[in-house]
């Protein structure tokens, strides 16, 4: 019976697929496009990656450094920490396009496009592992070209390998790029970009040098880039700095500018951070918080802010309440963010941050202090850095909020800053002012304090933690299902999954 | 499994044979049955001798012809009439045979419409009768099969005015959420039951309903559920969860024009509402007073948005509604109008709580619905023109849903052997707006269950705005968080605008009384368009915004029909179908968003601020079919049935560019086979059996995957400036998908017990899925967070069974009975590729499928508890004192487990529906319950509404306030402490209550404290009817006068706080089962029906 049922259905079939020929012109997709230039790729990543820099430091970054504090909702700032997927969804889901920009460019090597995806792709794994610790790497993103679905993680010490290869690598192809380039919306594309693109390179490579420099002797690599600046060029001026300018217009306005008034306010300015720059007469601290509410109020405008770390109820009842309490400053403000009688802030206003001069110029100030590297002096790359920064916060701000921060006369002769001390005392003084300067930017202050211990955290009263300041984020609970062998695996090396454990570059 | 159905073949041949007796001659008698109804001829009758083993049956003219002596009594019995007698006495002798009220002789429509009776079916279908949908109502049809059929489950989505809702049959055979549904098929040609997720561009989920939603009540016929893929082999790849046939209404032969009328009038009341603590105010748990200044921290505690507050002691603070004075005179601002003069203060009132917010906010919703059809009908032809309105007011202000729903349906005989039909349905849906559902600003209930302290008198917020800024600065409670919840609810609107023309042609050729061919062209087409408007000063859109969508869905259908039936010899008979499908689909959607707009209260795309941002897209899918099926019946007492088809679908077709990459495998072919015996016409049982049938099938269905799983494209975004900008789809294409199968079988019983008075049928069904398609989720460390495979094996089993019964029927008095029952297991036997898990959905649990484990699994995170068995796992306790303890921290507050643990499953175990009637002279009363046994639910409410401190849980340690050192404050909670020795003691550290009831979920972190039992028993439906004797109306033109008194959802009795235990909620059009996020309260409705006739 089957077999009749078969032959006759048989004969059908013949018949019958004919009606099928257009079954391909149906199935095809005609919405989007299958492929598309590296440029517009270019774009997405480095839009996406700036962004999440921006939220990563204003939800966790901000706070652990203690450059702010919650006075509500205060679970983060107790350090009780759940999973924190953001730059691990960020950075994996980029790299996707990242490898299609590779794929596209193949073996040309010589395309700006080669060099720049690489230092992106450093950049990126770097926040990754410094977050993480270890993490897929090697075998990450070939799903597509290699059927790879679950990478096994690589040891910190084998990306961080990987990372400064990778930008050596891509200062030295784009030492000799050429052709089109575009969608950059760091530098602006082109021809010009590029010396740009290898100066970030080699900024970068001093940066993990540094970070590295616990684990290993950094020295003859350090060396070898400041003495070939032809070569290795790096950052010259805050005109290098790596960062997105935001636009006036929506939707590509500061991430920030469409919050709501509440969700904005539950982070305000953190006592460490007014304490230290009140103590140091820093004007930038109008950059970072604004008078409180009531001292404006009463006519005597003062600013400060509230400790990390304290209970729910400690934190809204601080000194009387939110109004005794320095809101973050007006520059990243939401569009309601801004204080009675206020016009609203603008939206193009404060940047996304990658790297900038004044860090590097900090950089050099310790590698020199540390004799990592014997040219320059420490005390010059430290002023540098100072003054780089007070620059840079004059250029963001707009000259309308009047917030008068040029940096006052004698500010850097006053002992607190001068260049002058024990060893001990010179690097803290580094690190303080390395500090400030890393303000918004991502995450690197707390890697930075991870590595050097500098300035100093004190948990919060509150934490939840065992008084002990978070060192690392967990896996997201989702690669326990998707990728259970390896987080294992990777877990056995390196230790618990869980906030408190070192990873090998902190260790 | 071929073999089982060989064998079972063989078995009843054999049994049959056997049991078939042999004729020897006395008088040939002949003779005639006819049925009472029309003296039409009865075929398949049983003549028998009595006290003889003589019988005969009767061919298709109704005739016999038997060997009797003078004298003889001659019985004659036929399924579903009463069986008659009569004394032989010389010549011809004919029966009248009355039906039985059962209708045993059932017909009921299977698949592509064939009517057939039901005792000739090798598998389960069910059917409810259009009025048992018409007098107890619901908007969405779909809901009315709850408890009713057994075996389908169905969950609707709690969003007030004719939302979606979820059905399932025999459970979840696939591992994609979306694909369990079953087909929906109008009068034998597919409809389009497709969700089009409502979320995206800053807005929250909205529930639009679902295609079969808006099919209208009134005009079914008749609701068939085919449960199997037997029943439903012949739709092919989408009936494999099941088919629900709707046959609608036709015209009848009758004298003149008939008249029907039908009016309805519900109204819903909330069934359960959430139970909020009314003993604190607004605050944060700091003891001291509140005071409202700028509703965002410039009070005291006023710009947080819990109830951690003051108690109620009758003392007065400034507050959102307080009157302002300036110099001492009262002026026409409250306290929430920043816009208030300078110098102006706030005179404090009473501190009160408000104890019935939700329930004043919500208003007694209501429903009307009237019906008028008109029909007609001749020996040539019938007709029916209806119009249905359906006027909902939901319970939720400002939320509505009008539907107007135009029918024609007429058939014709042109001539002796050719007849037409069409059947046509106009519906225009429309709602000035439907609520938006789940977590965020737009959700009021997200306002309600986490965010809305007992202080605040909502009612005064009906002013929507702060005086003389009206459509630009909202007047609120709180600034800043919270939207006015009569702003979200009459500004923040979102419209919907729907028509649909659902409709068929066919002419059907009769070559010969045995032989016809039919020719059927059907079309579901509708236009769909949402607005979505938000006022200025709303929270996330201070200057507003307007978002347009269109959405178009085509569904046509055209197809031929050859059935053949004969009869070979008086002993067997033979039918056959061939037929062939040609289904196409289109989808256009089309979005335009604006933003921010310009200037107030104008919604329009030409008001945009900023650039529009659009988004369209156009997916098309076409499927061939040929289909057959061929049944052959043996004495009217054995039927075999086999169909087979065979589909090409485009969607497993390659594009023209990746032919050459991939291997294609676009046709599939798929069969079954059932058969059915009427055991109690072959042998002789007990006196008490009036009829047993048993039954059995075997089905494979194959299935094929969504248009464009084979192209993986590049999506653009929003540009940077002059810099555009693409990303590549995160979901990883597959060029070598095949098509899916689905294998199963079926047996099962029907018995009739006492004169037809009890019945019992009984079904075990078994399937397995095998190489499903679907979207796996990927770890996105491989660049990718999904792929498309053919995937794993599931297996899926399960009882049905029903009862039904007339416990007394006495000539004025009847009782009429019936209960359905059913169980399911779905498991996963395999997954392809070295999974372990697959996870179908998360929101802070997730939703896994795990090999060897039930589908529906959920995990999360839990709590720390000691244990003794593992000695390198943490927190081992030797003694095994303290084993299964919870382990806290040295702050009093729960540990949580590092890797996600299983929380429980949300199928239930089984489902039972009991319903009763009973009829005293015209009065009828008839009452339904359900109940769902198992599950489990995570309830969102609980997560966020304990650390809001607004539900009722949140007084538990705070008896007198907040002050630890009073009795009753704070909590110390039930466990242990690891001590610094390795060793456990109780847990005696006390944290406020604040403090405890956000560290019950680590901050939504643990899940495994906020899980619940979702089992429930609910008092579905209770009707009393009464149909007046139509002599009272003599006079008037009225027949058929029938009023009642109908109720649905009256009483729900369950174990879940606060919301109502049967609840799903949605991400991105997914239905999200066994997660409650800010459900509405669900309805109990109750009402008045009218129904008569002219």
């Amino acid at each position: 019976m089957r077999q009749l049922v078969k032959l006759v259905f048989g004969t059908l079939i013949l018949v019958f697929s004919g009606c099928t020929k257009d079954f391909r012109e149906i199935n095809t997709n005609r919405n989007n496009p299958t492929s598309v230039t590296p440029d517009l790729l270019l774009s997405g990543v480095i839009r996406s990656t700036m962004n999440q820099q921006v939220s990563e430091a204003w939800s966790i970054g901000n706070l652990v450094a203690q450059y702010n504090a919650k006075i509500q909702f205060v679970n983060e700032d107790r350090y009780l920490w759940g999973e924190r997927n953001g730059i691990w969804n960020n950075v994996y889901g980029n790299y996707r396009d990242l490898q299609n920009i590779l794929t596209q460019v193949g073996s040309n090597t010589s395309s700006p496009y080669f060099g720049v995806c690489l230092v992106l792709k450093s950049w990126m794994f770097a926040q990754l592992t410094e977050a993480y610790g270890d993490v897929p790497y090697s075998q990450a993103g070939k799903g597509k070209t290699d059927g790879l679905f679950q990478p096994a993680y690589d040891k910190q010490e084998d990306i961080y390998n990987g990372i400064l290869a990778d930008l050596k690598r891509a200062n030295e192809l784009l030492a000799t790029a050429s052709g089109p380039f575009s969608g950059d919306l760091i530098y602006g594309g082109g021809a010009a970009s590029i010396i740009k693109w290898r100066r970030l390179a080699n900024s970068l490579r001093l940066r993990y040098l540094l970070r590295l420099s616990k684990q290993k002797s950094v020295n003859v690599e350090m060396q070898a880039i400041i003495n070939d600046p032809t070569n290795n060029p790096i950052f010259t001026a805050n005109s290098d700095n790596a960062e997105l300018r935001y636009l006036s217009a929506a939707p590509n306005q500061w991430p920030l500018y469409d919050s709501r008034v509440g969700s904005f306010d539950e982070i305000r300015l953190s006592k460490t951070l007014s304490d230290r720059l009140t103590l140091m007469n820093d004007p930038r601290i109008r950059v970072f918080g604004r008078p409180t509410q009531s001292s404006v109020s009463a006519g005597s405008p003062v600013i400060l802010g509230i400790p990390n770390g304290l209970s729910d109820v400690g934190a809204l009842a601080y000194n009387g309440g939110p109004q005794n309490v320095s809101r973050v400053g007006y520059t990243f403000a939401c569009l309601v963010c801004n204080d009675p009688g206020q016009p609203a802030p603008l939206p193009d206003a404060p940047r996304a941050l990658l790297m900038t001069y004044a860090e590097l110029q900090f950089i050099l100030a310790e590698a020199r202090q540390r004799n990592f590297i014997s040219a320059g002096n420490a005390a010059t790359y430290y002023n540098q850095g100072i003054t780089a920064n007070f620059a840079y916060w004059q250029s963001v701000v707009p000259a309308a909020y009047n917030l008068q921060i040029s940096m006052p006369a004698g500010f850097i002769s006053q002992p607190s800053i001068e260049y002058t001390g024990s060893e001990n005392e010179l690097l803290a003084k580094i690190a303080l002012q390395k500090w400030i300067s890393l303000y918004f930017n991502g995450l690197e202050s707390w890697h930075e304090w991870k590595r050097t211990g500098l300035p100093t955290i004190v948990p919060g009263p509150a934490n939840l933690n065992n008084n002990l300041v978070p060192v690392r984020y967990i896996y997201p609970l989702s690669e326990q299902a998707l990728n259970s062998a390896n987080r294992t695996a990777a877990i056995q090396r390196q230790g618990v999954d869980e906030i408190n454990t070192r990873t090998w570059l902190f260790k | 499994m071929r073999r089982i159905s060989r064998i079972l073949f063989l078995v009843f041949t054999i049994l049959s044979i056997t049991i078939s007796t042999v004729v020897v001659g006395q008088t040939l008698v002949k003779g005639k049955v006819v049925s009472g109804e029309g003296n039409l001829p009865l075929a398949g009758a049983i003549i028998t001798v009595k006290n003889s083993k003589k019988s005969v049956t009767s061919d298709a003219k109704g005739e016999f012809s038997i060997q009797a002596n003078n004298g003889d009594v001659l019985e004659v019995r036929s399924l579903g009439y009463n069986t008659a007698e009569q004394k032989f006495s010389g010549g011809s002798i004919s029966f009248t045979l009355t039906a039985l009220s059962n209708e045993l002789n059932e017909v009921v429509v299977t698949a592509l419409g064939i009517k057939k009776e039901k005792k000739k079916l090798g598998y389960a279908i069910q059917e409810v009768k259009g009025e048992d949908l018409t007098v107890a109502r619901e908007t969405n049809v779909v809901n009315q099969l709850s408890g009713k059929v057994a075996g389908v489950t169905v969950i609707a989505s709690p969003s007030g005015v004719g939302g979606s809702s979820r059905v399932t049959i025999r459970g979840e055979r696939s591992l994609d959420l979306n694909k369990n549904q079953p087909l929906f098929v109008v009068d034998g040609v597919p409809i389009s039951n497709s969700v089009s997720g409502a979320s995206g561009r800053g807005n929250l989920e909205i529930d639009f309903g679902n295609g079969a939603g808006f099919i209208n009540p009134d005009d079914i016929e008749s609701m068939s559920v085919l449960k199997g893929p037997a029943a439903s082999a012949l739709y092919g790849s989408r009936a494999a969860n099941g088919v629900i046939l709707i046959k609608t209404k036709a015209g009848k032969k009758q004298k003149g024009l008939g008249i029907e009328f039908s009016t309805n009038t519900t109204f819903e009341t909330p069934l359960k509402l959430p139970k909020y603590q009314t003993v604190y105010g607004q605050g944060n748990g700091n003891g001291g007073p509140f005071a409202f200044g700028n509703g965002a921290g410039g009070g005291l505690t006023d710009g947080t948005d819990e109830g951690w507050g003051p108690a109620f002691n009758g003392q007065s603070y400034a507050q959102y509604n307080s009157p302002r004075t300036l110099n001492g005179q009262v002026i026409p601002f409250l306290g929430g109008d920043l816009n208030a003069p300078a110098g102006s203060v706030i005179t404090p009132t009473l501190w009160e709580a408000e104890k019935d917010n939700l329930k004043n906010f919500l208003q007694t919703g209501k429903t009307i619905t009237n019906n008028v059809a008109f029909v007609g009908g001749n020996n040539d032809g019938d007709f029916r023109l209806s119009y249905t309105g359906i006027n909902q007011i939901g319970m939720i202000p400002n939320t509505d849903l009008k539907r107007n729903t135009f029918s024609l349906s007429g058939g014709y005989k042109l001539s002796s052997k050719l007849t037409a039909r069409a059947f046509v349905s106009y519906i225009v849906g429309e709602s000035d707006n439907r609520p938006s559902i789940s977590y965020g600003t737009e959700s009021i209930m997200y306002l309600f269950n986490c965010w809305l302290p007992a202080s605040v008198r909502l009612r005064d917020m009906k002013r929507l705005w702060q005086p003389g800024l009206e459509n630009v600065r909202q007047f609120g409670w709180n600034y800043n968080y919270h939207d006015n919840p009569y702003l979200t609810l009459y500004k923040n609107t979102n419209g919907q605008l729907y028509n649909r023309i659902l409709g068929n042609v066919s002419l059907k050729y009769d070559f010969t009384d045995w032989l016809s061919l039919q020719l059927r062209t059907a079309t579901d087409w509708s236009n769909e368009r949402r607005e979505y408007r938000r006022a200025f000063s709303t929270q996330r859109f201070p200057f507003g915004q307007y978002r347009e969508t269109n959405i178009v869905n085509e569904e046509r259908n055209s197809d031929f029909l050859l059935t053949a039936s004969k009869e070979i010899s008086s002993d067997f008979a033979f039918s056959a179908t061939f037929g062939g499908n040609a289904m196409q689909q289109t989808s256009r959607f089309n979005e335009a968003v604006a933003g921010q707009l310009n200037v107030p209260e104008i919604y329009s795309l030409n008001n945009s601020r900023i650039a529009l941002v659009n988004e369209q897209s156009k997916v098309g899918k076409r499927i061939n079919s040929l289909y057959g099926s061929a049944g052959v019946s043996y004495k009217n007492k054995i039927f075999i049935d086999f169909t087979g088809r065979n589909d090409w679908s485009s969607a497993l077709t390659l594009p023209e560019d990746l032919r050459s990459f991939g291997i294609e495998d676009n046709s599939y072919f798929y069969s079954s086979v059932a058969v059915s015996a009427i055991i109690s016409e072959m042998v002789n049982l007990p006196k008490y059996f009036s009829y047993l049938k048993v039954r059995g099938s075997f089905a494979q269905v194959g299935n094929d995957t969504d248009p464009f799983a084979y192209t993986q494209t590049f999506n653009r975004s929003e540009p940077f400036g002059s810099s555009q900008i693409y990303g590549e789809t995160s979901s990883l294409a597959n060029l070598n998908l095949k098509p899916e199968i689905s294998n199963s079988y079926e047996f099962g019983t029907e018995a009739k017990f006492f004169g037809n008075r009890f019945g019992i049928d009984f079904t075990y069904y078994n399937s397995r899925t095998r190489n499903q398609i679907l979207a796996i989720p990927l770890s996105n460390t491989s660049g990718y967070t999904s792929r498309r495979i053919n995937a794993g094996l599931i297996t899926n089993y399960g009882v049905e069974m029903m009862l039904t019964g007339t416990p007394i029927k006495k000539k004025d008095f009847v009782w009429d009975a019936f209960l359905n029952f059913s169980a399911n297991r779905s498991k996963v036997l395999e997954l392809s590729d070295g999974l372990t898990n697959y996870v179908m959905a998360s929101r802070r649990v997730t939703v896994e499928a795990r090999v060897g484990e039930r589908m529906g699994s959920m995990f999360g995170i839990g709590f720390a508890r000691v244990q003794s068995t593992d000695r390198n796992a943490p927190y081992y306790d030797a003694s095994g004192q303290y084993s299964g303890q919870m382990v806290f921290g040295t702050n009093g507050r729960p540990i949580r487990t590092t890797n996600r643990i299983y929380l429980g499953n949300y199928n239930p175990d089984w489902l039972l529906g009991i319903g009763n009637s009973f009829t005293f002279k015209g009065i009828k009363l008839s009452v339904l319950f359900d109940t769902r046994q198992g599950g489990k639910l995570y309830s969102e409410t609980q997560t966020v509404g304990r650390e809001g401190g607004i539900i009722m849980e949140t007084l538990e340690g705070r008896a007198n306030g907040y002050d630890l050192s009073l009795p009753g404050n704070g909590v110390i909670g039930q466990g242990v402490v690891l001590n610094s020795n390795g060793t456990f003691s109780p847990n005696t550290t006390k944290v406020t209550a604040r403090e405890w009831h956000t560290a019950w979920t680590a901050g939504r972190n643990i899940a495994e404290g906020v899980m619940f039992d979702a089992s429930f028993v609910k008092l579905r439906e209770v009707q009393i009817g009464y149909s007046f004797p139509d002599k009272w109306f003599k006079k008037t033109p009225f027949r058929a006068v029938n009023l009642s008194f109908v109720g649905r959802n009256l009483m729900v009795w369950d174990n879940v706080p606060h919301v109502d235990p049967e609840n799903m909620s949605y991400s991105g059009g997914t239905a999200l089962p066994g997660i409650e996020n800010m459900s509405m309260p669900t309805t109990r409705s109750y009402g008045l029906n009218l129904s008569f006739k002219f």
